[in-house]
């Protein structure tokens, strides 16, 4: 009897950690790096917490494509190029603080949902390949967005102050200045507790994308997008307009990943105009799948865990590299070698799992039908 | 699309223009800048400079200006309030002001003329507008823009024409 239980609660521990492979090998790293980088914990705190209000509105943004069955979404960049864009013209018009941020996201609306809609529509042409598709569509869409404001802006919409145009008299510079904007959201509610500061106001927004995300769960269009995602046959023989909800979740996806955005500068205080967005799917993609989730289920417990983990590894990784080797560089390469590699790591466990799920089921078919013609 | 989706939407729409416009309205952000500087012969007469001007915003001290000094903030909105503690002569106690300006929406930077505006003086007396200095820009900047896979020089495919 003990030992069927013994057994059982291995198996059990077995399929824990298969599951949870990438998080538990991130909690193993920071606790290695920790101790090497000499960071106090109240820093570490610090850093932890302005990272989690700048990035879990952008992480949490990718769960909508995921619920909708369409995978990691590389193409939330675009809602980010929206967002910069909205963010340039309120920096031209002098919009500050709390209205500026506000104005931007409302900007960003039309920008992100326009982008979200052909993105949408190009990847219901490319089925069963949304990834790759929507990670090709950023490098379209990037061209477009330095072509608006390399060319565009400055000649055409029109931009006044020189502290933001290029000296040539078109086209935006590379660093915009949010010096007014800066932090203004994070600042409001502030409240500081043994020296770490909360942004309670970021928080609070960010607790109600995750509220809204629980409701939308449980609307109608969220049982459509779980049903697509599940099988896209069986829910259009269910009478659900499939290609209509894979579109709106690319939609929200972008237009939340616009909110982030703004989030986002507004906490760094300026707009790397040409890189800022370069990054950002990609950092945000790996933030998800380190707090465990994968291409095909994600919560908001993933993104939370995710950005605690992936930040901190990143808070760490220089110090470590330096006492490692002495070099700081190195731990620079190595949170980035890291960043692609989970991605890398999650795709090919999801394509393994699918195999395997395949291969099972065909084995099942087999032994079926030779129990048939016995 | 049924009709009460549209409405609806449309709805949404109109709310969200009309907040936009509120906060195109109340969060245009100015540079105000105060000097506190002797005004000559405006329609005859000299209006002369404080011995010392404490400028307070939002119960903050932005400046403490001494003769032919200029001190400056920033502000959110139109209406910019600030508290003046104005020491006229060297020994005087010093005298506190509430001040509130109009700013207009449209300018940047605004140069306020403390003792002509204490004075109460007509606008075109104590206002100018701030006017950065013109630098030329020897380096043109280059954008980083690039094809993101690092290639190029170093596969030689420039060289070749590629």
């Amino acid at each position: 009897m003990s030992k069927n239980n013994n057994a059982s609660a291995g198996k059990q521990l077995l399929g824990f950690v298969r599951n949870n492979t990438v998080p538990i090998m991130f909690i193993i790293i920071c606790a290695v790096f920790i101790p090497m980088s000499g960071r106090s914990p109240s820093y570490l705190l610090n850093e932890i917490i302005t990272r989690m209000g700048r990035n879990l509105f952008l992480v949490l943004c990718l769960l909508f494509p995921i619920m909708a069955g369409m995978g990691l979404n590389f193409a939330m960049t675009l809602g980010a190029m929206g967002a910069e864009i909205a963010v340039i013209l309120v920096a031209d018009w002098q919009i500050w603080g709390i209205p500026g941020v506000v104005l931007a996201m409302i900007l960003s609306i039309p920008f992100s949902m326009l982008l979200g809609l052909l993105c949408g529509a190009i990847l219901n042409m490319a089925k069963g390949r949304e990834m790759i598709t929507s990670y090709i569509m950023n490098y379209f869409i990037n061209g477009w967005y330095q072509l608006i404001v390399l060319y565009v802006m400055g000649s055409i919409i029109p931009i006044v102050h020189a502290s933001i145009m290029l000296p040539r008299g078109y086209g935006i510079r590379n660093t915009v200045s949010l010096l007014n904007m800066r932090q203004c959201l994070d600042d409001l509610l502030a409240v500081r507790v043994g020296g770490v500061k909360i942004p309670v106001l970021t928080f609070l927004l960010v607790g109600l994308l995750c509220l809204f995300i629980v409701w939308f769960r449980r609307t109608k269009l969220g049982q459509d997008m779980r049903a697509v995602g599940q099988d896209m046959e069986v829910a259009r023989a269910a009478g659900i307009k499939v290609e209509r909800t894979r579109i709106i979740s690319i939609v929200m996806s972008t237009v939340f990943a616009g909110f982030g955005m703004v989030i986002y500068l507004q906490n760094m205080g300026n707009l790397p105009t040409y890189t800022g967005h370069a990054q950002i799917g990609m950092f945000c993609i790996a933030a998800l799948l380190v707090g465990g989730a994968s291409v095909e289920r994600a919560s908001i417990g993933n993104a939370f865990l995710g950005v605690i983990l992936f930040h901190l590894m990143f808070i760490v990784a220089p110090g470590a590299g330096a006492f490692i080797t002495g070099d700081s560089m190195v731990g620079e390469y190595f949170r980035v070698f890291l960043s692609y590699g989970v991605i890398t790591l999650a795709l090919i466990m999801y394509e393994a799992k699918k195999r395997m799920v395949k291969s099972k089921a065909g084995q099942e078919l087999a032994q079926a039908q030779k129990e048939e013609a016995e | 699309m049924k009709s009460r989706q549209i409405v609806f939407s449309l709805l949404l729409v109109a709310v969200l223009v009309a907040i936009a416009g509120c906060m195109l309205v109340i969060g245009r952000g100015h540079t105000v800048y105060f000097d506190n500087k002797t005004l000559e012969g405006y329609q005859g007469q000299d209006y002369k400079a404080f011995e010392r001007v404490v400028v307070k915003v939002k119960g903050e001290e932005v400046a403490k200006l001494g003769k032919r000094e200029r001190g400056m903030s920033i502000w959110i909105g139109q209406n910019f309030q600030m508290t003046l503690e104005i020491t006229e002569n060297k020994g005087d106690e010093p005298v506190v002001k509430e001040v509130s300006i109009k700013l207009p929406y449209s300018v940047d930077g605004i140069v306020v003329n403390l003792p002509a505006y204490l004075a109460g003086l007509p606008e075109e007396a104590w206002y100018t507008e701030f006017v950065p200095a013109v630098t030329k820009e020897p380096v043109e900047e280059d954008p980083t823009i690039g094809d993101d896979f690092g290639l190029g020089d170093e596969l030689g495919l420039e060289g070749d024409g590629l």
